[in-house]
């Protein structure tokens, strides 16, 4: 491999629950290989995993999730999460997780072997309701992006149903060009997985 | 010299806000206003267990000097942009034997709150123990400890009232148009070579030349005065969970290298076995990026021979909001880490051929005795 040009990481890694429970074991064992190509962004990832969590529980849990979402006020207006020092009110967490999720698709699109990105706080959410039912939400995340140190707001509109694959668009402000895509997660390389094994 | 500097640290809080452009400032004036009415009534109260703004800390500085006179003297570093006071705590055992210096300074960058409360929870667990604790009543034996708990104080502030993501001072440049100096780009070492941006509205900007921010000039100005009595400097920031040690500027190594990562990964297996969690060990520009103008590096290139950045907790899942339950576990883990370094800085510097001596002089005396109980 040219290492100026292309850049391969093999990763191994566990999964867990998202949220573990007390002595709760790890559960998948995976190995990733993720190829970085001419600096660009969007690297092609090959993942293998190995005893995840049976497809009907998935499915079990992603509804909970849903439910507990759509039973969340409407409509849902929220300023930073977590707070100044951390905290994440437990009712507000679920929507954390799933900006999280949604975050982690924009943050795949802008990752080069130079450029490494972390959600560093949810500064602003609204939640929508749309006719299909399924949960909408539109938000603000600061990206922290490491070797440049610079916090990148996104505008992130997130639509979700549990029998459907995530649907993201979003905006990106910055020194550099703003950018704008939208995207199905898990129509990449990466399987759909369900979204408590994320 | 006290009610000057009363004064002086009165108008450096009132000052900036008391301009009173807009909303941003007037809550800056009135959270100074609200902070400086104690939530907490005395040293046994004050939690540290949580993020203090910076009329607290302020407070906590004066009590602490209060309660521990015999060790503690509060001493003043310079000015910020702002006008506000820098001080550092000096704790120092009194004795005959001259001492060595062991620096620490956290807050250089605004957002990464978990530093400040760390130099906190240090100054606390060394003051709480050395009457009882025989590790650290040897170390300060012969070593003062200098901790300035929050360098880059305006920045700190601006994370308290405005935005809690930003990392640089509150310098003005472009006639007002960009504010803020990346003050760990901001040394005399390799200024701006790399990894640092000429950019004032970019994060890592250098600042406009090397030393231009009075917050860098005050820490240079006093630990270069110092330098030949230092042994130890330690720069806390967050996060990554890593102990750096030079060169950001570049990929040669310094000439003690090979006990650095030594004492370094000595320290990460310290810290580690208090509650599990990994740090890597490595030189800055091999395990994080490059970067020119860091105060560890200058540090280093002025003779300082000890020379950490510690990145605190944790890996990217808070990042910079740390939650506040977290505080202590990270405080507990990251002492164990320090103590460690301490402690071989303290050894290498030969400090246990004091008992030898002891013991020598010890037999002489009891041989004369001897003789003369035979006249």
């Amino acid at each position: 491999i040219n290492s100026k040009k292309e850049c391969q990481v093999d990763l191994e890694f566990t999964t867990e629950h998202y949220n573990p429970e007390e002595g709760e074991e790890r559960l998948g064992k995976c190995s990733a290989q993720v190829f970085f190509k001419n600096e660009k962004p969007r690297p092609t990832i090959n993942v293998t995993c190995m005893r995840f969590m049976e497809k009907s529980k998935r499915q079990q849990e992603d509804y909970l999730l849903y439910k507990h979402m759509k039973q969340l006020k409407d409509p849902l207006d929220v300023i930073s999460i977590p707070d100044s020092h951390g905290h994440i009110d437990p009712s507000l967490r679920p929507i954390w997780d799933l900006a999280f999720l949604g975050s982690s698709y924009v943050m795949w699109e802008k990752t080069t072997q130079f450029l490494h990105y972390y959600m560093a706080q949810l500064s602003s959410v609204k939640q929508w309701k749309t006719d299909e039912d399924a949960i909408d939400f539109d938000y603000t995340v600061l990206l922290h992006e490491f070797s440049t140190q610079e916090i990148i707001p996104c505008r992130i509109h997130l639509v979700w149903h549990p029998s459907k694959p995530l649907k993201v668009k979003y905006h990106c402000q910055g020194p550099q060009a703003p950018e704008e895509a939208s995207g199905i997660e898990g129509s990449a390389a990466a399987p759909t997985m369900g979204l408590t094994n994320y | 010299m006290k009610p000057l500097l009363g004064t002086l640290y009165l108008l450096g809080m009132l000052v900036p806000g008391g301009l009173g452009y807009d909303r941003s400032q007037a809550q800056h004036r009135q959270e100074v206003v609200d902070k400086t009415a104690t939530p907490w009534s005395s040293l046994e109260t004050y939690p540290y267990n949580r993020y203090h703004p910076m009329g607290e800390i302020y407070q906590w500085m004066s009590l602490i000097r209060e309660k521990y006179p015999e060790v503690v003297t509060q001493h003043f570093l310079g000015m910020t942009y702002e006008t506000r006071p820098m001080y550092y705590l000096k704790i120092s055992q009194p004795s005959n034997n001259p001492k060595k210096i062991i620096w620490m300074d956290c807050g250089i960058h605004a957002r990464e709150w978990i530093a400040p409360a760390f130099c906190q929870w240090f100054v606390r667990e060394i003051l709480q123990n050395y009457q009882d604790n025989s590790r650290i009543r040897r170390l300060l034996k012969n070593l003062d400890f200098y901790v300035l708990p929050v360098l880059n104080i305006d920045g700190y502030i601006y994370t308290w009232t405005t935005d809690r993501l930003w990392r640089k001072s509150r310098s003005s440049h472009n006639n007002g148009t960009c504010f803020g100096t990346d003050l760990n780009r901001n040394f005399n070492v390799s200024w701006c070579s790399i990894g640092a941006s000429k950019n004032c509205s970019d994060s890592t900007f250098c600042g406009t030349e090397p030393v231009s921010e009075p917050e860098t000039k005050a820490v240079s100005s006093f630990i270069e005065s110092k330098k030949e009595d230092i042994l130890c400097f330690l720069t806390i920031h967050s996060y990554g969970q890593l102990i750096l040690m030079p060169y950001g500027y570049t990929r040669n190594k310094p000439s003690n290298y090979k006990e650095l990562i030594q004492v370094g990964q000595k320290a990460a297996n310290a810290l580690k076995a208090k509650h599990g969690t990994n740090y890597r060990v490595g030189s800055s520009i091999d395990i994080l990026y490059a970067t020119s103008g860091s105060s560890r590096d200058w540090a280093r290139d002025i003779g300082i021979p000890f020379s950490y950045t510690f990145e605190l907790r944790d890996n990217g899942t808070h990042g910079f909001v740390l939650p506040e339950a977290q505080i202590q576990a990270t405080c507990e883990e990251t002492m164990a880490a320090v103590l460690s370094i301490l402690d071989d800085v303290y050894e290498k510097y030969g400090y246990s051929n004091s008992a030898g001596k002891v013991t020598s002089t010890t037999m002489v005396l009891s041989l004369l005795m001897s003789f003369r109980s035979l006249f």
